[in-house]
């Protein structure tokens, strides 16, 4: 009898949509995926919800034109963004940056990643149900916003970094206040780790979790914060280094399996945690060696990069950003690549979720930090 | 460095074909032919010297003029901190014949995505990929974005994509219309700017005329009310 009714039923996967607007998704990411109970079979992401066609727009823009849109693409980290693509410009024009506009650009490169990392501890809290941090480090996040706000004019998409050097002048005054809120977030950070990363319920939905192997990272092509996780000891700022940054002294961060496997959710906040030390660091490093001079360096009105081509990547809060630009000797590029961290660390999804409980795949998803706006370009 | 991995692929790949692009701006790149593109990369993945064991992006550009689509692979070895970019060139082709390159997903796990974005934005296939589909844009797309003459849809699912007229011209007509019948003109307030030389300008001349009627209409009446209070304080 009961053999008989074990046989009529049958048990089949369920599908389940996250998102595309899902408050775990971080933007919107859709991901199809197939549970048995709680637990995930298969994760398959679906891309493209906020495509807007930023390589093809750039066909069509002068150089120039095309630094606003890449602020568009990491929201959150819009002066790395333009860094790398000015850097790319500077590189094939064969432009020199005056002294005064490398050590701004590196402070407000700096500072935009602790803003960032500021924004995945509060975010990441939050995907993890604990609202209060989130608070904290916005508190924090604010005081940068304010002063890229007196650079540029704009509180998140800001056009400031400009080929051949800045837009505006930073001032005395600005500088001492960077220098004395970075004492109190030095402070405060060490605080927001001890509330939020030593805390036990965070270790237990963190630790062990969603663990990224060494092997896994290079198969798939990880950079950042994602593979510095994971144990290897790989930062472009160290590595190969772009503007001043082989001048200043500061450590990567690599993750050492303190509160479980290397390579797992806790690993990776902590690669994060840390990394906003030693940005802390090179900012101060900034202040100190910041030289009076020019802010922009000799380029011509109408930009013509000579024809060619250059792969130019930059360490960004969320890995590394690469842009491939060929040029055809015109005043706009003829094809602009962007190379986005995101997008391969999305890649990675499929492979991580099978055999996790779908709490934990949040987890997972926070812990790689994407952002959409990246990702679809 | 390019000179010994031309030199390799050459050794290790027989019929490759590797040529060094040297390049007087920019990055120099090595050129391999395109049937070859999975074996070399497996040459060089596992080769001792070169531990290419990366890669980073695939990119890929269309030369209309030569009827080719150059597709770059950007390797990167994280163990000896090098990187190199190595290309192809395959046929255009058309929507009926579309390109194929081997695909190299079994060499590296990234090229997944990264193939099915070179796909989708220019119309390059790849044989024996485990998951080819479009990525960025919809499965129901029509046309490789990224290729030359990529013409935008008018249309796409009903919806219009690329209006004639990219500015809601009602809108505007709406605030004029508003501003001739509502009562008090100067309470209507809009954020569109009417002066555009495509307005219907008798529309706007007469809205503004209006407005400026009844501007001056209220302020003779205030000033007839404050002649008349301070006649009135007089007596």
């Amino acid at each position: 009898m009961t053999d008989m009714n074990t046989e009529k039923l049958k048990t089949e996967l369920l599908t389940l949509n996250m998102g595309p607007q899902h408050p775990a998704t971080h933007g919107v990411l859709r991901v199809e995926i197939k549970t048995d109970s709680e637990t995930i079979a298969e994760a398959i992401p679906h891309l493209g919800y906020l495509h807007r066609c930023k390589e093809k727009h750039s066909e069509y823009l002068d150089y120039r034109g095309i630094i606003p849109y890449t602020d568009r693409m990491d929201y959150l980290a819009s002066m790395n963004m333009e860094h790398g693509y000015c850097l790319a410009i500077e590189k094939m024009l064969g432009t020199e940056v005056p002294r005064r506009a490398e050590y701004v650009r590196v402070i407000v490169a700096e500072l935009q990643r602790i803003a960032s990392h500021l924004m995945f501890f509060g975010t990441y809290a939050i995907d993890l149900g604990a609202f209060s941090p989130f608070l904290y480090a916005f508190q924090d996040r604010e005081f940068i916003l304010r002063i890229f706000e007196e650079l540029s004019g704009a509180r998140l998409l800001y056009n400031y970094i400009w080929i051949g050097g800045v837009w505006t002048d930073i001032n005395d005054a600005q500088l001492k206040r960077i220098e004395n809120f970075l004492e109190e977030l030095e402070e405060n950070v060490k605080k927001y780790h001890s509330l939020v990363g030593e805390n036990s319920i965070f270790i237990g939905r963190t630790a062990n979790v969603g663990v990224i192997s060494e092997e896994m990272a290079y198969e798939y092509g990880a950079t950042g914060p994602v593979l510095r996780g994971s144990g290897i000891d790989w930062d472009l700022r160290k590595k190969r280094p772009y503007s001043i940054y082989e001048e200043f002294d500061f450590d990567v961060i690599t993750g050492k399996g303190l509160k479980g496997q290397v390579g797992d959710c806790w690993d990776r906040y902590h690669v994060r945690i840390l990394e906003i030390f030693e940005s802390i660091k090179i900012v101060r490093q900034c202040l100190e060696g910041i030289e009076e001079g020019p802010i922009m360096g000799k380029v011509p009105k109408v930009l013509k990069v000579p024809k060619g081509e250059i792969y130019m990547r930059t360490e960004c809060p969320r890995g590394e950003l690469g842009y491939h630009i060929v040029s055809d000797g015109g005043k706009t590029p003829y094809r602009v690549k962007v190379k986005s961290s995101c997008f391969t660390h999305v890649s990675m999804l499929p492979e991580m979720a099978p055999g996790q409980m779908i709490a934990d795949f949040v987890a997972s998803i926070g812990s790689i930090d994407i952002v959409l706006g990246e990702v679809d370009r | 460095m390019l000179n010994e991995i031309v030199t390799f692929l050459n050794n290790e790949v027989s019929g490759c074909n590797a040529v060094l692009n040297t390049a007087e701006v920019g990055d120099s790149s090595i050129t391999i032919d395109a049937k070859h593109i999975k074996p070399a990369c497996v040459a060089l993945k596992n080769s001792s010297t070169f531990k290419m064991n990366v890669l980073q992006v695939i990119s890929g550009v269309d030369y209309p003029e030569t009827s080719e689509i150059e597709i770059s692979y950007m390797l990167a070895s994280f163990i000896e901190n090098t990187e190199f970019i190595l290309k192809i060139r395959v046929p255009r082709g058309d929507d009926s014949n579309l390109p194929s390159v081997e695909s190299v997903c079994d060499v590296w796990k990234s090229a997944n995505f990264l193939e099915r974005e070179t796909y989708d934005m220019l119309g390059v296939t790849f044989e024996n990929h485990p998951d080819h589909r479009r990525i960025l844009c919809g499965d129901d797309w029509k046309g490789y974005p990224l290729r030359k003459d990529y013409v935008v849809e008018k249309v796409y699912n009903g919806m219009v994509v690329d209006p004639e007229e990219k500015i809601n011209k009602a809108d505007i007509e709406f605030f004029a219309k508003m501003r001739l019948e509502h009562e008090d003109p100067t309470a209507v307030s809009g954020s569109w700017v009417d002066d555009h030389a495509w307005i219907d300008q008798d529309l706007s001349s007469k809205a503004k005329n209006r407005v400026a009627e009844v501007k001056a209409a209220k302020k003779a009446k205030a000033a007839e009310a404050a002649a008349q209070e301070k006649g009135s304080k007089d007596d």
